[in-house]
């Protein structure tokens, strides 16, 4: 922990602050095997969609604990109570301005360089997030075990960057406004689309600052704030200039195709910024086919190395997560990458004094859906993630993969006949049970992953699409064929929430299935929301909470 | 007629809406204070803010400190040394005795500096966790406080600007973001002003023309437009608002016309009966059957009639249209940037003005609005009884 | 009665114009809102043939025409098609918060008739009082501060300050046990919004019966009734009343709308799950089956209540005059 000296030599002079910084280790790491639960009897996921509810709720006991405190004065509040615990984590939202390649000026790689460096990262997010927030310079947020950090794009440095379009021809007219180097006229204005209040309340802020500090050196920009679909249907059609956007990217690296390889450059593709470049595009393929995790990691840093030169986008910022957790419990799970608020939090809190009592965590919206399989929101599967388990799980100290309702796993490459395939092999746990009382097979895992493919179910299409085979040698064992090589097909098919094979055979529609209205026939008390998860699910009052009790058959319980 | 206190009140109002912001300098939208920085008169134990500018001197700056420890403070500036220092840094002496490394300056000669304590390094150079705000080791206790250069080659120049943000400001304080709310509060007049004025303008002329068609034309048209009116009576009308605020855009002239749109029905209804009369008056039959054309009835003598009226329903149903527009904004449903006081009261609600006690972000907007509103129904009172006297013994 | 037949005709008439009218707004209004549903998916995760498949899920892939027939035919139905963001019907997502706002808005609006009626027709009699101020008062208050801005201060004041009311929502965590804990938590937990509703609506209707119980006691038949010896309390209570409640009634339904409306602004500043709160979430988020279910089944709602309310004041006073807003 901390040791902070007083005396600090040197280790922060003027202008580092342009570097993301780590945060300072909340524990050496959390040791995972130790963790039997869950503990608690009783679990209540509350409705509060008011921030200021949620604050005051837990303040007078009625939450225990309360994710996503984003505002600083409600961190300031809770900061000075000792009845609570905060955490902080680093996590995968990155805020970012992309540019419309496909046009003049956008295209021209000095001036996107130029831009850069002439936005005050560190300003924004003192003035905008009062410091919780980091500035952004890479293309992966830091706390991706592929980021690589010194792929970064450049600091601020307007001077430099009046310079750099000096050298590369550029002028300036009468009133300040760039002339692209051989022309007369003055660059047109152009505007930087950006979200409204709605979604973020302060982006379009954001934008309008990040508009002013591009006048300065010269580029006309505007902010304009528009609908959140209303701006990506223009940027769907390509009818921008600028955006500035925040995305809440996955575990993989392999994202960065989507967004910047050519062929994802198309109507629905992420390819926003219309980047076209051959090696890119190489590199891209790379990482998206790359057979193993050396070979992944390899490909994620060339990407980075090659999106620095060419800087499609500027990162701006990413968000850190902070959460609260009463003293009334202990044993939350916290780490660099986790806040409190985390589901290994649930398998290992316990009441402080001993007694036993239930556990109330704060839901910042009402769940869409409890249908699993169009269920799409982050507070859906806050709810879901309790009830389904996955093959693998992601480890919260390094978010390396962790063997949970799989075993172990192997992941080969088959290159006898034709073209290569991954393979994968799962072999299962033997103790696990589905909430109904029958075990879990791997008869299950395949009537899952049959079911998702043949229904195309938009969710999921992207994970199952390349499945070939599924074969079943044991009760123990599933082995995945996919039609081509990726890596990633590990954790697409290991992240799976996995369904009983007999309740998938009783699904007529699954678009309008409603697992948590329909009981189980012959099961009290159960509905057919129901999985291997720590959590059974018992009831949802619609705006005011979703109540569940422990899974007694959960495998991680101690027998 | 006497000058009623409303005719004060909205001649003040426009004076700080349209012509105070015009002497005032700084632009609201920009912070100036330690975010939800009370009134500078309610709180004598909150630091007011300072900034003070370091010398090059050995002896630094010394202040006097007196208040609680604050939560922000910066340092701005270039030092400039005769040649690189080995060993220099930029030095904070707190009253206890304690002293603290604002910042290294070994090294290099020129140092540009850029220190702000809502930077997590800085909080976390000084040894406070992430989420302690307030500089207690800073600020330990009440007494003398030093900051200066220490270093072991002679400064030769130093801009350096230590600035404290404080936790007072203004007559109103400052915001989430520790904007002015007394400059915010001035700029929200004129969007209430604008809106209400020009949309009740919108309003009556559509409920001019058609409470005088009706009216004074009757018939088919009088029966279509009264079913008009009925129809848009029972629509209920917030929802309408919300719909059309969302589609068409957040403007404020679209929320102009469509507020405007939406509530002539009153004033339609009131001209229709003064024209049903103002047809049967002899003077008017006499013009008809002259041979008057109606338009020329209507404009030469219609109007007229129902003017004094009109201007007392305008005034009147101005407070409709300030309401309606602050409730838009308070749902979300306007322009982010323009300043407002819907607007005003949605952020306050939004950015944790309940969970700080901020009352000073609630009550300015709040009070204005129905200050405002008051003012308008007063003089709009005022006038009725000036179009029919009357009245005046009828209402208190 | 061909004049009240002919009267209804009328009514039912112009009640079917405003539905016809806001069915074809709605659709239009909501099919030109900017964006589709799919294209706020955003999750890069999502290949392009994966949001072609869930544009076909919401059945944004037909043409404008046989969406406004299959529109129609689902309207008559009531068959709101799913929310884009629940996926679940919208008529049940309405039917399951109908209930709290129902329950907010029932007692509301009948605590400040009630209290604005018997506070009107006291500061009618005692003019230059305190009632009378004090119904000034309210009135000016009711007119012109924001009724969310009140019930603000009144949040921050009862549940922050002294926190003597909950916070939010209709239910406590967990629910308490048996029939009459959870009627006493609901009660407990409506008080404070049904209070600030009754605080701002008592004082404009007072004021109106106020100045229509002065208007009456100045006429003919009631100076009649006074020199016939009537006590001051049975004029005031019965035939003043009585004298002032057509022209009331009418005003009852014209203030109908309103109430919607205040239900919106209500379920957000104290965060309740209800129908308006339900409107103002479907319209920030684009989802327009739910936006437009909800915005047709308050209209409709409106409409009928004033139907069924004109149809009331028919039965009890059949000596009103059929001709609507002439009366006043």
């Amino acid at each position: 922990m901390g040791g902070f000296k007083r005396w600090l030599a040197g280790a922060l002079g003027a202008l580092a602050m342009a570097v993301p910084l780590a945060l300072p280790a909340q524990g050496a790491g959390v040791d995972l095997e130790r963790i039997r639960g869950p503990k608690v009897r009783d679990l209540y996921l509350v409705v509060v969609r008011d921030p200021d509810a949620a604050i005051l709720a837990l303040e007078r006991g009625k939450l225990d604990i309360l994710g996503d405190v984003t505002r600083p004065s409600d961190i300031r509040r809770l900061s000075k109570d000792p009845r609570f615990s905060l955490s902080m984590a680093e996590n995968f939202h990155m805020a970012q301005v992309g540019f419309n390649l496909r046009k003049f000026p956008w295209n021209v790689q000095e001036l996107r360089r130029a831009a850069a460096m002439a936005i005050p990262r560190d300003r924004l997010v003192r003035e905008l997030f009062s410091g919780y927030s980091a500035p952004l310079t890479t293309f992966l947020p830091p706390v991706s075990p592929y980021c690589d950090k010194s792929a970064a794009a450049p600091g601020l440095d307007a001077e430099g960057a009046r310079a750099l379009l000096k050298k590369a021809g550029w002028t300036w007219n009468g009133s300040g406004i760039l002339v692209p180097p051989g022309s007369k006229t003055p660059l047109p204005p152009a505007t930087i689309l950006s979200p409204t209040a709605g979604v973020a309340p302060t982006t379009a802020e954001l934008a309008d600052r990040i508009a002013a500090a591009l006048r300065e050196i010269g580029i006309p920009v505007k902010a304009e704030p528009l609908d959140f679909a209303a701006m990506v249907q223009r940027i769907d059609e390509r009818k921008f200039d600028l955006y500035l956007m925040a995305w809440q990217l996955g575990r993989d690296p392999d994202s960065l195709y989507s967004f910047y390889h050519s062929s994802m450059d198309v109507r629905g593709g992420y390819n926003q910024t219309g980047l076209k470049d051959a090696v890119m595009d190489g590199l891209l393929e790379a990482l998206r086919y790359s057979p193993d995790e050396p070979a992944a990691r390899k490909a994620a840093k060339a990407v980075q190395k090659a999106l620095a030169d060419r800087l499609p986008i500027i990162p701006i910022y990413t968000r850190y997560s902070v959460a609260a957790v009463s003293r009334e419990w202990k044993g939350a799970v916290v780490t660099k990458a986790s806040a409190a608020d985390n589901s290994w939090s649930l398998l290992s809190m316990e009441p402080a004094s001993g007694r036993e009592r239930p556990l109330y965590w704060a839901l910042g919206d009402e769940p869409r859906t409890l249908n699993p399989f169009t269920a799409s929101t982050a507070t859906d599967w806050q709810v879901l993630g309790l009830v389904y388990d996955t093959l693998l799980a992601v480890n919260p100290n390094d978010l390396s993969d962790l063997p949970w309702l799989a075993r172990s796993w192997k992941v080969e490459t088959m290159a006898k006949a034709g073209a290569p395939k991954t393979r994968l092999t799962f072999s299962l746990r033997g103790d696990v049970f589905w909430q109904d009382g029958k075990p879990f097979t791997a008869k299950d895992v395949k009537a899952t992953l049959l079911f998702l493919k043949k229904h195309a179910i938009p969710r999921y299409f992207d994970s199952v699409r390349d499945i070939e085979s599924v074969t079943v040698p044991d009760d123990r064992t599933v082995v995945v064929t996919m039609k081509n090589v990726s890596y990633w097909h590990l954790h697409s098919i290991g992240g799976l929430p996995l369904f009983p094979a007999a309740l998938l055979d009783r699904i007529r529609d699954w678009r309008s299935w409603q697992p948590s209205r329909t009981p189980l026939p012959g099961k009290t008390g159960l509905t057919e929301l129901y999985g291997t998860g720590p959590f059974v699910f018992r009831e949802s009052k619609a705006g005011d909470f979703v109540r569940f009790t422990r899974n007694e058959r959960f495998w991680l319980i101690p027998r | 007629m006497k000058m009623r206190w409303s005719a004060w009140v909205l001649a003040v109002f426009l004076f700080c809406g349209f012509l105070l912001p015009l002497f005032l300098k700084g632009d609201p939208r920009e912070p100036v204070a330690a975010p939800f920085s009370k009134p500078v008169w309610a709180d004598r134990t909150q630091a007011p803010a300072m900034s003070l500018t370091v010398p090059t001197g050995e002896a630094g700056k010394t202040f006097s400190w007196s208040w609680e420890a604050p939560r922000g403070l910066s340092v701005t500036g270039e030092v400039l040394f005769a040649k690189t220092p080995s060993k220099a840094a930029l030095i904070w002496e707190t009253p206890a005795g304690a002293k603290w490394v604002l910042s290294d300056l070994s090294g290099q000669n020129r140092w540009t500096l850029d220190l702000d304590a809502r930077d997590m390094a800085f909080r976390i150079s000084l040894g406070l966790s992430p989420f302690d705000e307030s500089l207690r080791g800073l600020f330990d206790k009440h007494g003398m406080i030093r900051v200066r250069i220490e270093s072991d080659v002679p400064v030769e120049r130093s801009s350096l600007l230590v600035k404290i943000p404080g936790e007072r400001w203004g007559l109103f304080g400052t915001d989430q973001r520790g904007r002015d709310v007394f400059l915010l509060f001035l700029y929200g007049i004129r969007v209430s002003l604008f809106v209400g004025i020009l949309a009740v303008l919108v309003s009556s002329l559509i409920g001019l023309d058609a409470g005088l068609v009706a009216g004074y034309v009757g018939g088919a048209a009088d029966t279509f437009l009264m079913r008009t009116v009925d129809v848009l009576l029972s629509v209920p009308l917030l929802p309408v608002l919300m719909v059309l605020a969302a589609l068409w855009g957040k403007g404020l002239w679209q929320l102009v016309l469509i507020l405007g749109l939406f509530s002539w029905m009153g004033t339609a209804r009131t001209v229709r009966s003064m024209a049903l009369s103002f047809r049967e008056a002899p003077y008017v039959e006499g013009l008809r059957a002259l041979g008057a054309p109606t338009f020329y009835i209507l404009a030469r003598h219609g109007i007229p009639t129902v003017l004094p009226l009109l201007l007392a329903n305008i005034a009147l149903g101005v407070p409709g249209v300030i309401l309606s527009e602050a409730a838009l904004a308070y749902l979300g449903l306007s322009d982010p940037r323009v300043i407002s006081w819907g607007r005003m009261l949605h952020e306050a609600q939004s950015f944790g003005a309940f969970t700080t006690g901020a009352w000073w972000l609630l009550l300015p907007p709040g009070l204005g609005i129905a200050l405002l509103c008051l003012a308008f129904m007063d003089l709009g009172r005022a006038l009725e009884e000036w179009a029919d006297p009357r009245l005046k013994g009828g209402r208190a | 009665m061909r004049p009240v037949k002919r009267y209804w005709t009328r009514r039912l008439g112009g009640a079917a114009c405003v539905v016809a009218i806001v069915l074809v707004a709605n659709f239009f209004l909501f099919r030109l809102m900017p964006g589709d549903p799919v294209a706020t998916v955003l999750d890069p995760r999502f290949s392009p043939e994966a949001k072609a498949q869930l544009e076909a899920l919401y059945g944004l892939d037909q043409p404008l025409g046989v969406q406004f027939l299959l529109y129609l035919r689902r309207m008559a139905t009531f068959d709101f098609g799913l929310s884009f963001s629940t996926q679940r019907p919208v008529l049940e997502e309405i039917l399951e918060r109908l209930p709290n706002t129902l329950a907010l808005l029932v007692p509301a609006y009948l605590l400040s008739v009630l209290l604005g009626t018997v506070l009107g027709v006291i500061a009618a009699r005692r003019r230059g009082h305190l009632a009378e101020k004090a119904v000034l008062a309210a009135g000016a208050v009711s007119f012109s501060f924001p009724s969310f801005f009140v019930q603000m201060v009144l949040l921050l004041l009862f549940a922050y300050v002294f926190p003597v009311f909950p916070l939010r929502g209709s239910l406590s965590i967990p629910p308490p046990e048996g029939t009459w804990r959870i009627l006493a938590d609901r009660i407990w937990h409506l008080a404070l919004p049904v209070f600030s509703l009754v605080l701002l609506g008592f004082g404009g209707w007072a004021l109106t019966v106020r100045n229509l119980v002065v208007k009456v006691m100045g006429e003919d038949f009631m100076i009649l009734a006074r020199a016939k010896g009537i006590g001051e309390r049975r004029l005031l209570w019965g035939h003043a009343l009585r004298a002032a409640l057509p022209p009331l009634l009418t005003l009852f339904l014209l203030s109908l709308p309103g109430v919607v409306s205040g239900a919106v602004l209500t379920e957000t500043v104290f965060s309740l799950h209800g129908v308006g709160r339900f409107l103002l979430d479907s319209v920030l988020g684009q989802d327009y089956p739910a936006a437009g279910g909800a915005f047709y089944l308050l209209t409709l709602i409106t409409v009928g209540s004033n139907l069924l309310a004109d149809f009331l004041v028919q039965l009890a006073d059949p000596r009103i005059k059929t001709g609507g807003e002439e009366s006043r």
